[in-house]
């Protein structure tokens, strides 16, 4: 089950079909008004029929008026992902398929919250140490100017402290359900 | 059956000192703790139970029931069927699942003509607890503006009984589509005269002529008995040969008769039928992969179908590598053991989508 906490995740997703596509690779920052606004809607998230393929669990051996299972779970993979969710729940198997679909949802969202989290922990990490690195170069340009032998300059970066902090604002924590 | 590990009993008594009774038909912890949480449910919601300690004795007594391999659905008295809930009564076969996917592949195939006329008449021969004609009707009317008239037919009074009541059930709560005529009606498939047979019964054609203007039914479905006498020692589970009754399983006897021949004795029988009532689509349950090979085989012999395909338990699912199974001409569709044969002709090949 997913800890609670994911559950009431202020966050909005794209239902567009298309934007699944893009599930593996990281997605645009969500800015901090669309967080707050967003608070209180439920995920949104819609898989469409053609990412998900449903494995009917069948059991060893034969079927039909043979055998009398009580089992009606319910096997749903999402395809670009791979995620794979089962449900029991229930004792009716549609009942069981739309509970699995709804769970599948979440865990794609929360991969895609995963993705998300991690590309901004790494960016941070990144600018972090490209920060300190900054810091350690300034260092010992200064080290090197006092010392009048300039050689080389290091460009760019100059924006990169600036984001870290806006970063860590609205970083999400990747949730912890497996 | 092997024994459980004494490990698995030990664990299963940890989460709860009436799971490892429940371990004997269920055969894993999970499926247990599923079934013992919905026999909670069951009491919790129906039964008569007032107090505590009575609900618990109650608990306790049908988890022994069930111990004993008695089949839960006759415990809770339901199983699903589809999105019905279909009463279960012992002296009737409980649908099985399976069955409820061909019926929804079948209504699936349909939903999507644009060619219906607009009324279809269904036949289900072998209806039990009538789970096939309601299931059918329910999904063809929420997405097809179309009157249908569906029958019903069973040898057991126990099911034509049940199955009546099942239907009224559904009435009470407005289920059935309005203008959608549904009825069940006793009476024999076969047409032979069989060793103790109730003479009462009456053969299906007569029947059918007597009490129906017309005998003439769009889609034929059936699933008959279909397990022979050696695979019924051999394959069936317990609970199924010691709860179910025999007569929904296996075919009769007949004078020369083979095993295997008296397991497939329906369907030259339903074949038959077909041509008489001039079905355009017919869809009949087998056992296996084998038994669905031979009637298709019966099928082609028939000589009326423009169509003959064979259905896995799972028609709608992604197809299974060995479809090239050796199936003569035919196709295989979807995933799981072979569930299934659907024959056409006519403007049923257009009402399938078989025909461009
Ligand atoms: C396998 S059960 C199928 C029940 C139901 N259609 C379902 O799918 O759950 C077969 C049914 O055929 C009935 N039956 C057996 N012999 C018959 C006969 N000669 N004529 C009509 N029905 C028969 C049994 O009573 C039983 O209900």
């Amino acid at each position: 089950m997913l800890p609670p906490s994911l559950l009431r995740l202020p966050l909005r997703l794209p239902s567009s079909p298309s934007s699944l596509s893009h599930l593996r690779s990281p997605i645009r920052a969500f800015t901090t008004t669309s967080l707050n606004l967003q608070k209180h809607f439920p995920p949104r998230l819609v898989i469409p029929d053609s990412d998900i393929e449903e494995n009917f669990l069948k059991g060893s051996g034969p079927g039909g008026q043979k055998i009398n299972k009580t089992s009606s779970a319910v096997q749903l993979k999402h395809l670009p992902t791979g995620i794979v969710v089962k449900c029991q729940e229930t004792r009716s198997r549609s009942q069981n398929r739309k509970l699995a679909r709804k769970t599948l949802a979440e865990r794609v969202e929360e991969l895609m919250l995963g993705d998300e989290a991690r590309t901004r922990v790494k960016a941070r990490e990144r600018s972090r140490k490209k920060a300190s690195a900054e810091k350690k170069k300034r260092r010992k340009y200064r080290a090197l100017e006092e010392a009048k032998a300039a050689e080389g300059t290091e460009g760019g970066g100059e924006g990169d402290g600036d984001a870290a902090v806006e970063m860590e604002k609205d970083t999400i924590e990747p949730g912890k359900g497996g | 059956m092997p024994r459980l590990p004494t490990s698995l009993i030990r664990a299963a008594r940890l989460i709860d000192p009436l799971l490892p009774l429940l371990l004997r038909p269920c055969r894993d912890l999970r499926s247990a703790q599923n079934e013992l949480r919905w026999l909670c449910e069951h009491i919790q919601n129906h039964a008569g139970a007032r107090n505590i300690t009575e609900r618990t004795a109650l608990l306790k007594k049908l988890v022994q029931e069930r111990s004993t391999g008695k089949p839960l659905q006759y415990i809770l008295g339901t199983e699903f069927f589809g999105d019905f809930e279909i009463e279960c009564r012992p002296g009737v076969l409980i649908p099985r699942q399976e069955t409820a996917a061909s019926i929804t592949q079948l209504v699936h195939l349909l939903r999507k003509s644009k060619s219906l006329p607009p009324e279809l008449r269904i036949l289900d021969l072998c209806t039990g607890t009538g789970c096939i004609p309601l299931l059918f009707q329910d999904e063809l009317s929420k997405h097809q503006d179309i009157r249908l008239e569906l029958l019903g037919v069973d040898i057991s009074k126990k099911a034509i009984q049940l199955a009546r009541s099942n239907l009224a059930k559904l009435r009470s709560q407005g289920k059935p589509t309005a203008g959608n005529k549904i009825s069940f009606m006793r009476a024999d498939v076969l047409d032979d005269a069989r060793e103790g047979y109730d003479h009462e019964i009456p053969k299906l054609m007569s029947a059918l002529e007597s009490q129906h203007k017309s005998s003439t039914w769009d889609i034929l479905i059936s699933n008959p008995p279909y397990v022979s006498p050696s695979e019924y020692w051999k394959t069936t589970t317990r609970s199924v040969r010691c709860f179910e009754p025999q007569l929904a399983l296996v075919p009769p006897p007949s004078h020369g008769l083979k095993d295997l021949d008296q397991g497939d004795r329906f369907y030259p029988r339903l074949l038959h039928i077909a041509r008489d009532v001039a079905a355009k689509i017919v869809l009949f349950e087998v056992a296996d992969l084998d038994q669905a090979l031979r009637v298709t085989g019966m099928a082609r012999q028939a000589g009326i179908f423009s169509g003959i395909e064979i259905w896995r338990d799972d028609p709608g699912g992604s197809a299974e590598l060995e479809s090239t199974y050796a199936s003569g001409d035919f196709p295989i569709v979807g995933s799981g053991n072979g569930r299934s044969v659907l024959c056409w002709r006519g403007e049923g090949a257009v009402w399938l989508g078989k025909h461009v």
